[in-house]
């Protein structure tokens, strides 16, 4: 295996390089060269942050290991090493994982492009970093380098990927409240009358006489810079003995309602929406990691559930439910003599699973899918027992009928080949047709079973 | 016995016709009281006299005068109380700015002082003037470091020494600040009342003893301008002042000590230290006799160390000025020091000289004639002083048995000053821990 071409970037000028590594002015320089595979990061913290997130935006450079002065940086993956040879096992690695990634295919979309990155990197995590200038206050970095121009919305994005296992959830850091309207984390909290919500308003002090037990606001009392009840006369001199504080009610300047409790009022600081605290958005602020089940699809390829998703299109039905339906068609056959005919046909595509492992199998799947939904009837039903088995189940189809049918899907049988010359697949077709065909003793499983045997 | 004891009355009585039974009768009763005793109190009388008449011809007057006001509290072990102290200062009528500056002592050990202190919050929307900087002396130092490390702190231009456990009446700060417009008041004392009268025996007594020998016979001594202590518990300076005499002096009693600084500029300046009986502090006492007594000990103990050993050398009318010289002499070392030795003598001669039923009507006597006393000035402080005359009328019992204590109290001053002089009392004071009292200069 050839030697990793090691960039370096230094912000000392006259340091040199280490052996083997290759000095670059900056990192606008670097961009020119996307052959390299490792950067040296020789910068200050805030200065190797922001050459992170350029390079990490760069399809270039998305991947590519990068190490930096400081170890805790979030795109970075740690420290220079000391000694330069490390750099060749932590990178073969890192093309080893990024080679198995997805069957090998190259990341394209926003998810795979996070998947992989989190694939090439086992103990990475997705961390959020608090950012006080920022409206949601927590920010995921890796999503929105990865994201590059997409709009992509990380939480909801982060609730998607989790809810189909793709991710699973670290421990909880923060809890946050966001506006509901804007999501931005700006809240202001004010004090308001409960009656006309107005910010405007004012404790009042009140006091209590002990001698004639009279309430009333303070300034009642004040007369000539000395305490006197305004209703039994007696000098109040003594809080605790003469007179105390029963209350400490509100008064509201704008409307005169006098209130105990004030209404708590969240304010949008971006939007200017006014919620009560309870209408906020809560949102629960976590790492986030590739799950076991994550780990697997990134290493077996995510195909396999897009031809799934391919064949999904055809309403496929449960196994168990087209067997019923046959049942069905058999006994109405036995007893009624005159029923209308109606056919079962089997389609075999060879190898199926070795052309999904690529991209192309995968369109190949697509076109398919849409070549049979052209060809089938709505009121057809279908069900895929094993991969490459497709069934058909053709109500008041007879054998002519179901011939037609099986030349067109026999026709696709090109398309499955000449699409790729050096594939030699086909597709191989069983027919049935009731009442004819029907034979003595035989039900559904045994005819499927039958009909199997014929095209393998 | 009674029979003896009319008798030797009759006889005595008798005896007045001639110059001889005469003689006998003063001589009898001459040393305890007349001589001295009589015009003192007469004077003090006095006083109160022309401070109602004063007061009642006085015009009202509002005084734009309100500076501000640096409130040292000194806490110590008082839990939980100083959060009165604090809300009873942030009560204040007063509208000039209040600075509260509670010291905590030993803060480390008085955890639960400190905790009060700091969890108190002083409500800026109810409370705009008020500003609360407390100061934690980790390590305990004393009442007089504590005072010491507040003024340094204090920025008002008038400051309150003030005691944890003393709460006070909402006028208490506007009533002694207004006296501080007169450029020549470096110091006013306030007035102690007792807030657990009702706990006991002792403390019903203390409240009538404060009632009338600080709060009535201070308003007569103030008329002279001649009061004697400015009390630790309570009260206040010109901040200007107190620095430039130095602030609180190390060794206990400091409160006599400062009183008697600034009265060493009585003699050189037109200076005067006021008593305002409107301004009412209350204060917790001694709730039994065995540490009420043990409080006097100090307290009188102090007043030998301080008068004789300490001051010994200001006891002149050239820096006290006469009046104050004489009062000192009087009312500080005569009474407290002198009498209490000529009443346990009279008292100890006369029950071996004497019959037993001349010693008893002696007694009674002696007895009727304090009582007469304290009930003049129980009136008198009843009708002219008292803004509570309410309160102070539940305390008219205790006035017949007022006297009992005052002369059980004289003859234990005796003890206190033995204890002074043989044993250095003062040294044992609670106020400071050992290391800083070992180092103070030994007088």
């Amino acid at each position: 295996m050839k030697n990793p071409y090691v960039a370096f970037i230094t912000a000392t000028k006259d340091k040199s390089a280490p052996p083997n590594c290759h000095k670059f002015s900056g990192v606008n320089e670097l961009l020119e060269h996307p052959e390299v595979d490792i950067v040296l990061l020789d910068q200050a913290p805030d200065q190797a942050a922001q050459s992170l997130s350029i390079l990490r935006m760069q399809p270039a450079f998305q991947f590519n290991l990068i190490f930096t002065r400081d170890s805790n940086l979030v795109l970075g993956d740690g420290e220079i090493p000391d000694d330069p040879d490390l750099l060749i096992p932590a990178f073969r690695l890192w093309r080893e994982r990024m080679s198995t990634f997805n069957r090998g295919q190259s990341p394209e979309r926003f998810e795979e492009r996070v998947l992989a990155w989190l694939w090439t990197r086992p103990s990475e995590r997705l961390e959020p970093t608090l950012n006080s200038d920022a409206r949601e206050i927590y920010r995921y970095p890796l999503l929105e380098v990865m994201a590059a121009e997409e709009p992509v919305n990380a939480m909801l994005w982060l609730n998607l990927m989790t809810e189909q296992e793709w991710l699973e959830r670290g421990e909880l850091l923060d809890r946050i409240r966001l506006c509901n309207r804007c999501n931005s984390g700006r809240l202001n909290y004010v004090d308001v009358c409960p009656d006309c919500q107005a910010l405007d308003i004012a404790k009042q002090p009140s006091l209590h006489c002990f001698t004639c037990g009279h309430v009333a606001p303070q300034e009642h009392f004040l007369k000539n810079s000395l305490m006197i009840c305004p209703n039994c006369l007696s000098r109040l001199r003594h809080i605790g003995s003469d007179y105390d504080r029963p209350l400490e009610n509100f008064r509201c300047l704008s409307c005169q309602n006098f209130f105990i409790d004030a209404d708590v009022e969240a304010r949008c600081l971006e939007c200017g929406e006014h919620h009560e605290p309870n209408e906020l958005k809560i949102r629960e602020i976590r790492p986030y990691q590739l799950s076991e089940h994550g780990r697997l699809r990134c290493r077996q390829g995510f195909s396999d559930q897009s031809v799934a998703e391919a064949f999904g299109r055809l309403n496929l039905i449960p196994g168990t439910s087209f067997r019923t339906l046959l049942n069905w068609e058999i006994q109405q056959a036995r007893r009624y003599k005159s029923m209308q005919p109606c056919s079962l046909l089997l389609m075999r595509m060879e190898a199926l699973e070795e052309l999904t492992g690529y991209t192309e199998g995968l369109a190949i799947v697509d076109s398919l899918v849409d070549r049979i939904q052209e060809a089938i009837r709505d009121t057809d039903r279908c069900t895929r027992t094993r991969e490459d088995l497709l069934w058909f189940l053709l109500p008041h189809t007879d054998r002519q009928g179901r011939e037609v049918l099986r030349s067109r899907l026999s026709e696709l049988s090109g398309l499955y080949q000449t699409q790729q010359s050096h594939w030699h697949k086909e597709i191989r077709l069983a027919g049935y047709t009731l009442p004819e065909d029907l034979l003595n003793q035989e039900d559904g499983d045994l005819l499927m079973a039958r009909l199997t045997g014929e095209v393998s | 016995m009674l029979d003896g004891v009319l008798f030797q009355l009759l006889e005595l009585l008798s005896g007045l016709g001639n110059l001889e039974g005469l003689t006998q009768f003063l001589l009898l009763l001459f040393p305890f009281f007349l001589l001295i005793e009589l015009p003192f109190n007469l004077l003090v009388l006095a006083g109160v006299f022309r401070w109602y008449i004063r007061r009642l011809s006085a015009n009202p007057n509002q005084s734009l005068y309100t500076p501000k006001v640096s409130c040292i509290i000194t806490c110590y072990g008082e839990g939980r109380a100083v959060e009165k102290t604090l809300l009873t200062l942030c009560e204040q009528l007063y509208p000039g700015h209040i600075e509260l500056i509670p010291v905590i002592d030993g803060a480390a050990e008085n955890q639960v002082t400190m905790r009060a202190v700091r969890n108190f919050r002083v409500d800026q929307t109810l409370y705009p003037q008020r500003q609360l900087n407390p100061i934690a002396k980790w390590q305990r130092g004393g009442r007089v470091s504590s005072l010491n490390t507040g003024l340094q702190q204090a920025s008002g231009d008038i400051v309150f020494a003030l005691d944890g456990d003393t709460s006070f009446d909402n006028t208490m700060v506007g009533n002694m600040v207004r006296h501080f417009e007169d450029p020549n008041v470096p110091a006013i004392a306030g007035t102690l009342r007792v807030r657990n009268v009702w706990t006991s025996l002792i403390t019903m007594i203390q409240a009538l003893e404060y009632f009338l020998s600080i709060h009535t016979s201070k308003v007569g001594l103030s008329e002279w301008n001649t009061v004697n202590n400015v009390s630790g518990a309570f009260g206040a300076f010109r901040r200007e002042f107190l620095l430039h005499i130095g602030g609180w002096d190390t060794h206990t009693a400091e409160d006599l000590d400062l009183t008697l600084r600034i009265k060493n500029y009585f003699g050189r300046r037109p200076l005067r230290i006021p008593f305002e009986p409107a301004a009412i502090g209350y204060t917790d006492v001694p709730d039994t006799f065995r540490s009420f007594f043990m409080q006097r000990l100090r307290w009188d103990g102090d007043l030998y160390f301080l008068y004789i050993r300490k001051h010994a050398d200001s006891m002149t009318p050239r820096l006290l000025g006469w009046r104050n010289f004489l009062m000192t002499l009087i009312g500080g070392l005569f009474f407290q020091l002198v009498l209490p030795f000529l009443i346990v003598s009279y008292t100890l001669v006369g029950l071996v000289v004497l019959p037993l039923e001349v010693i008893l009507l002696l007694f009674a006597v002696i007895y009727l004639v304090y009582f007469a006393t304290t009930v003049i000035f129980y009136l008198t402080g009843m009708i002219l002083v008292s803004e509570r005359p309410r309160e102070d009328l539940k305390l008219l019992p205790m006035v017949p048995i007022f006297p009992l204590l005052m002369f059980i109290l004289r003859c234990w001053g005796v003890a206190c000053t033995l204890n002074e002089i043989f044993r250095r009392g003062h040294e044992e004071t609670s106020m400071a821990p050992w290391w800083v009292l070992r180092k103070g200069k030994r007088f």
